[in-house]
């Protein structure tokens, strides 16, 4: 089926399979690999796009359905080389290890951050509850988003005895 | 390699230095092997043996190879090698017989992924399936079914391990010291018990994946989402008879590792299948699924301790039986078994210690190295134990901790002497005790108890890990000054985001004196480029690359300033340097830049002396020893971490339910290099902790069928599943051989969280926990007397799934020996 | 996903019944794709067409007025349920169990309705419409009918539905507007788990309703309680309803405990 669909503000028009999910399409017909697969079950969030405004699970969604939609992607998340507040963010908290969930975790934190502009720590953990990480165990990401939200306080990182 | 420097004149080392590889990971740019593609690429898939046990009849893959688009298709008979780390007992594709659930039976390359998973449908499979042997007590059994009947006729690594052959066990390690027997006959109480780990996933945010390209004249170049580029080329080549120089492993970005990517997984299958495609590239990346069950996990451990104490708490005698169930290959669990023998007693001084430890061969997915390597799930029991000793002996668990953890001039159950710079124990317990304010509620604990009805427990467990690996592990820098002055870095240390490749930068900046802006430490692995190193596990990188990169740095700085003495017409011994200049230390304004020598010197009548400035550092583990077969002796530690966590749980007296209020975490880490990267470490590591705890562990039915190959029923913490509070404490006694005094604590983190937790819930509400996960459950039965359910094995089959039941309980009565 | 299969997304209502009728069972109706697309994957389901549901307008609708009280169009997501005002003033019960379904990426895709046709034992949604009273309301190109939700439900992920009908909406009657009431759901973790048992407990004008789930092959619930029902005899009407199953995440004996003590904590925390 041919498809148009505008992801970071580009067009496409592309032909596609039916059974081909917007994740695949994204990565392999677009080479927009930054949007990764961690499970394809709609578990682990490292598939997280912003889909008509609003984050999904992207291999939980065919690229069929994004017909005349717009998507956005951890692609479109800098500008002109500079990295967003977001992004600043997590890498002044050291949110980013591996970095294999970071793509999706950024989507949901902005998703988050868009509709509560200013999180408790217990509204960033639900925001943030559909994405894993192995790594970090979370705190330098939910520090990162406190951070960019105005609500961080600095302290000691390590107490030293 | 540690400079006794005041840390107010360190410009790097000990600073939260942003991590140096984010740029690419923050916008979705950097390359992992699940995003390659390279040209004329094939797409490779698995067909999987449904069955734990079963002799394979007949395999039909006709269909499969007259679908279009199929350009090869193995099984097992195509192929003639075997693989192994330790123990030489795998074949590439199942061979005869299939021994575990999600074994690979045949596998096809095609030009789309669709098109190799309908051919993998088209395989026709004919089975007879066979009892499994699956809980590994059962496997010890005379009559047990064998997995591995020609045991005896495999090539194993004799120095370190031991099978016995016509039985289930793929090695048994012993550790003799002392008399155990005379001990317990002094000792005033004799306390045994029994503990129990179920297998866990590592759940790598990237599964599994290789691309391999079988190029003309068996040129091989393999890309894969690995630890061990140099172990991957090593332990191919000696498969498929090959020359290193054939081989080329390519690592790039990997999304995670914890061990299960250390050693050698994917690549050999995909190899062969490139071979019978004619060369093509193929890529296999493994589904999460497959992730569960195809690839390996982390071994099971049942874990009997007996301990003899004398009447005024100090331990005198111990026996340590383990029997881990590594599944049906040993891969690397053997070497786990042999490393949690060295270490089975935990950070205290036995003065008579007796190990058996079992690698049990079970049909079930294997074990592979994962974060720990056995300390995890030794220390549940170990720490567990002590409380239990504690409590039976009638004095409180932190003091009976005091009077017998390792302290300067005690020694190791291989005999080796603790000193003042070995770490300290007893501070990290001490730290964290004070931190939850252990033994005793507060004002404000008190008061939330009656307003929510749940109860609050404190518990601590200590850990103690040294890198498990050869004596002669050893590694390699190369700094290469560019014509700019800047320095590029090549370690075969991989970065699976634990930081190396900025920690490294630190310590090469710090050690040059150049600005740490101009110092990259390559983030890609090349094993035709990069020089050697083991692996990127067992804690050692930030120790051993980093004094390499020392090594590197003195031989860089040493070749810098021969060619600077020649152009400055002075001394060696005058000349010091900067970020820009190498000049002369009475005479400043005689100097030459860095950039002007880094690739060779031009005299001003165009004479050039010098060359291309690279400097080389070798670091080899120095004075350890192989360990004596029968006692166990010997010197295996490099270096010692040690550790502790405390907790405050708060539990619901009625249903079980529990929440973790707050964790405190501390290490002696020597010396702290990054301490947002130590922060990332610990706070990551003690989360994976908790999982294990709470959550994780396969599920087996009675007939060997994975029940949970997905997030779907195996839980892996979320963002909403951390402590109330979290609080990361570091002590710094100096590893004097580390750089800069640093030791590793990549894995430490999450030992001892488990026993921490289940010592916090029985201070709480007295429900006596043996097993792990503690899930709400097992609270609940623990609390109302009900009996322990088998988690992890359903419906058990015919025998049990613990041991002698009369080895498992000690009432305190029962207790004392007569 | 191996399976290969056509797609249409139909504009008008009619049309898409139309398709029902005539693909059968062969189609399968595509709204968020949570269930639907997981399924493909796994090989449980394998469809010929894959009908979108989404693209007719009055899908999105949510209705609400004082004489017939909330009306859920079919491809009302989760997080719908979540945003809107008027169900957070007056249909809370609803928001409570929504909040704790799966994760926010997948609440923005999961449908109310596509919650309760998965008929899963352990649906979310299902205990808040049983103590609520829903009305299921359900259409082929040849009829429409409108069943109560406890006959919705027949078996193990099995409903009442015919090949060719869909449900094109859930209706709340204006008895059940402003309805107390408190639904708790035990995870194995914090994070999105599904149940292991889940129960609600709702008063609703003068009476009392206790839903459950994942405890019996459906989702059940009591019938209208009295308001002063004691501890005992409510825990024992819900007892009745339920048979537990001891499976991977949970035995009975547990799932059958926790049922009974929520529901007398819950019970607790609605009278007070």
């Amino acid at each position: 089926m041919r498809i148009n669909v505008t992801v970071n503000g580009i067009a496409y028009e592309k032909d596609v399979l039916e059974n081909k999910t917007l994740l695949r399409f994204l990565r392999e017909d677009l080479g927009l690999t930054g949007t990764k697969e961690g499970c394809g079950a709609g578990e682990c969030g490292a598939c997280t796009v912003f889909f008509d405004g609003k984050t999904v699970n992207s291999c939980m969604v065919l690229a069929v359905e994004a017909n005349e939609g717009t998507v956005e992607t951890i692609e479109g998340e800098s500008t002109g080389g500079m990295l967003s507040a977001l992004q600043e963010a997590f890498d002044r908290h050291h949110a980013v290890q591996c970095g294999f969930c970071t793509a999706g975790m950024i989507m949901s934190a902005r998703e988050l951050i868009h509709h509560t502009p200013h999180p408790t720590v217990e509204q960033i953990q639900e925001g943030l509850e559909g994405n894993f990480c192995r790594c970090t165990g979370y705190e330098q990401i939910i520090e990162a988003i406190l951070d960019v939200t105005g609500g961080y306080t600095a302290k000691e990182e390590l107490i030293h005895v | 390699m540690y400079e006794n420097n005041d840390p107010s004149t360190l410009a790097y080392v000990g600073k939260s230095v942003l991590r140096k590889d984010t740029n690419e990971k923050l916008t979705g740019t950097a390359t992992y092997v699940s995003d390659m593609v390279l040209p004329g690429m094939l797409y490779a898939q698995v067909k999987k043996s449904p069955h734990a046990r079963a002799r394979i009849v007949k395999v039909d893959t006709s269909k499969a190879k007259a679908l279009a688009g199929v350009r090869a298709v193995l099984v097992g008979d195509d192929l003639d090698y075997r693989i192994g780390l330790y123990i030489v007992d795998k074949n590439i594709l199942a061979k005869g017989e299939v021994r575990h659930y999600g074994e690979a039976v045949a596998a096809v390359a095609a030009t789309s992924l669709e098109i190799a998973r309908k051919a993998v449908d088209l395989i026709d499979v004919e089975y007879e399936v066979m009892q499994p042997v699956l809980n590994h007590m059962d496997a010890l059994k005379a009559d047990a079914v064998l997995v591995h009947p020609d045991l005896g006729s495999y090539e194993f690594i004799e120095a370190a391990f031991t099978p016995v052959p016509k039985t289930n066990i793929a090695n048994w390690t012993k550790l003799r010291k002392g008399d155990v027997e005379a001990g317990f006959a002094e000792a005033a109480y004799v306390v045994e018990r029994e503990y129990d780990n179920p297998s866990v996933q590592h759940v790598p945010m990237e599964t599994h994946v290789a691309i391999v390209k079988w190029g003309a004249r068996d040129k091989i170049t393999i890309w894969s989402s690995a630890q061990s580029p140099f172990t991957v080329r090593n332990l191919f080549c000696h498969t498929f008879a090959l020359p290193l120089g054939n081989v080329r492993v390519i690592v790039p970005a990997v999304g995670g590792g914890f061990g299960g990517k250390a050693g050698i997984h994917l690549e050999p299958l995909v190899a062969c299948l490139s071979q019978k495609a004619g060369g093509l590239p193929v890529k296999l990346q493994a589904s999460r699924e497959e992730e569960f069950s195809l690839l390996p996990c982390r071994s099971a451990l049942t874990y009997r301790i007996k301990t003899g104490v004398a009447q005024d708490g100090k331990i005198i005698a111990q026996k340590m039986e383990m029997f881990w169930d590594a599944g049906a290959y040993a891969d690397y669990a053997v070497n786990v078994t042999r490393a949690s023998g060295y270490s089975a007693s935990g950070p205290y001084e036995i003065p008579n210690a007796w190990v058996d430890a079992y690698t049990v061969y079970t049909n079930k997915p294997y074990g592979t190295a994962y974060r720990g390597f056995g300390h995890v799930e030794f220390h549940w029991g170990i720490e567990r134990h002590m409380e239990l000793v504690a409590r039976t002996i009638g004095m409180d668990p932190l003091e009976f901790r005091r009077r017998n953890t390792l302290h300067p001039g005690s020694i190791t159950l291989t005999g080796e002497k603790i000193t003042s710079h070995t770490g300290d124990v007893v501070a990290c317990m001490e730290a964290v005790a004070r931190s939850i304010g252990y033994g005793k509620l507060t004002a404000a604990e008190k008061n939330r108890e009656l307003v929510t009805g749940r109860k609050i427990g404190k518990g601590i467990a200590l850990l103690q890990k040294a890198p498990a690996m050869p004596s002669n592990t050893a590694t390699a820098a190369v700094i290469k000054m560019n014509s700019d002055g800047s320095v590029t870095v090549n370690i075969g240390l991989t970065e699976i985001g634990q930081g190396s490749t900025t920690a490294l930068a630190q310590i090469v900046a710090e050690r040059l004196g150049f600005d740490i802006g101009n110092v990259h430490v390559m983030v890609d692995k090349d094993t035709d480029s990069d020089p050697y190193d083991w692996q990127t596990v067992a804690s050692k990188g930030l120790i051993m690359s980093g004094n390499a990169c020392i090594l590197a740095c003195e031989d860089l700085l040493r070749k810098g300033y021969a060619v600077a003495s020649h152009v400055l017409k002075a001394c060696v011994e005058d000349l010091a340097h900067d970020g820009d200049n190498v000049y002369v230390r009475h005479d400043t304004e005689n100097c030459i830049p860095w950039k002007h020598i880094a690739i060779g010197y031009a005299y001003p009548d165009g004479k050039g002396i010098g060359g291309p400035l690279i400097g080389v550092g070798s670091y080899i583990a120095q004075g350890l020893s192989n360990l004596d077969k029968q006692t166990g002796q010997g010197k295996p530690a490099l270096d010692w971490t040690f550790g502790a966590h405390g907790i405050i749980c708060e539990v619901d007296p009625v249903t079980g339910e529990y929440a973790v209020r707050k964790v405190a975490s501390a290490f002696d880490v020597g010396k702290v290099v990054n301490p947002s990267l130590l922060r990332g470490q610990i706070v990551g590591g003690m989360i994976q902790g908790l999982g294990t705890a709470t959550c994780e562990g396969y599920i087996y039915d009675d007939a060997g069928h994975l029940l949970n190959p997905s997030f779907t029923d195996n839980k892996i913490p979320t963002a909403r599943d951390l402590p109330m509070e979290i609080e990361t404490i570091v002590v710094e006694n100096s590893q004097i051989d580390g750089p800069y005094g640093a030791r590793g604590v990549a894995e430490h983190p999450m030992i001892s969280v488990a026993p921490a937790l289940g010592n916090a819930i029985q201070s709480a509400v007295d429900a006596d926990l043996a097993h792990m996960p503690i899930r709400f459950e097992d609270v609940w039965r623990a609390m109302h007397d009900k009996h322990p359910i088998d988690n992890w094995i359903t419906k058990t089959p015919a025998g049990s799934c613990r041991s002698d039941p009369a080895a498992r309980i000690h009432t305190p009565d029962a207790a004392i020996s007569p | 996903m191996i399976h290969q299969f056509s797609y249409t997304a139909p504009t008008e209502l009619t049309d898409l019944l139309t398709l029902l009728e005539t693909a059968g069972s062969g189609a399968k109706l595509l709204a968020g794709g949570t269930d639907l697309l997981v399924n493909i994957r796994n090989g449980l389901v394998k469809p010929s067409t894959v009908v979108d549901v989404k693209r007719i307008p009055e899908a999105h609708a949510i209705m609400s007025d004082n004489t017939k009280g909330l009306r859920i169009g079919w491809a009302v997501t989760i997080n719908d349920i979540l945003k809107n005002s008027e169900i957070a003033s007056s249909y809370q019960l609803l928001q409570t169990c929504a909040h704790d379904l799966a994760s926010y990426q997948v609440r923005n895709r999961a449908t109310v309705v596509g919650n309760i046709v998965n008929a899963s034992p352990c649906s979310d949604m299902a205990p808040a419409l049983l103590c609520l009273d829903a009305s299921i309301e359900i259409a082929s190109s040849k009829a429409y009918r409108t069943v109560p939700v406890r006959q919705f439900f027949t078996g193990v992920k099995r409903t009442i539905l015919e090949p060719d009908e869909m449900v094109i909406g859930i209706t709340i009657p204006i008895q059940s507007k402003g309805t107390k009431g408190k639904y708790r759901k035990l995870k194995r973790i914090q994070g999105h788990d599904l149940g292991i048992i889940g129960v609600a407990v709702a008063q609703v004008g003068d009476h009392l309703r206790i839903g459950v789930s994942s405890a019996a092959p459906t989702p059940v619930a009591t019938g209208a309680l009295p308001l002063d029902i004691s501890e005992s005899e409510a825990i024992a009407a819900v007892d009745a309803l339920i048979s537990p199953i001891s499976d991977v995440r949970c035995t009975k004996e547990y799932r059958r405990f926790m049922v009974s003590e929520f529901t007398r904590r819950l019970l607790a925390e609605v009278r007070s």
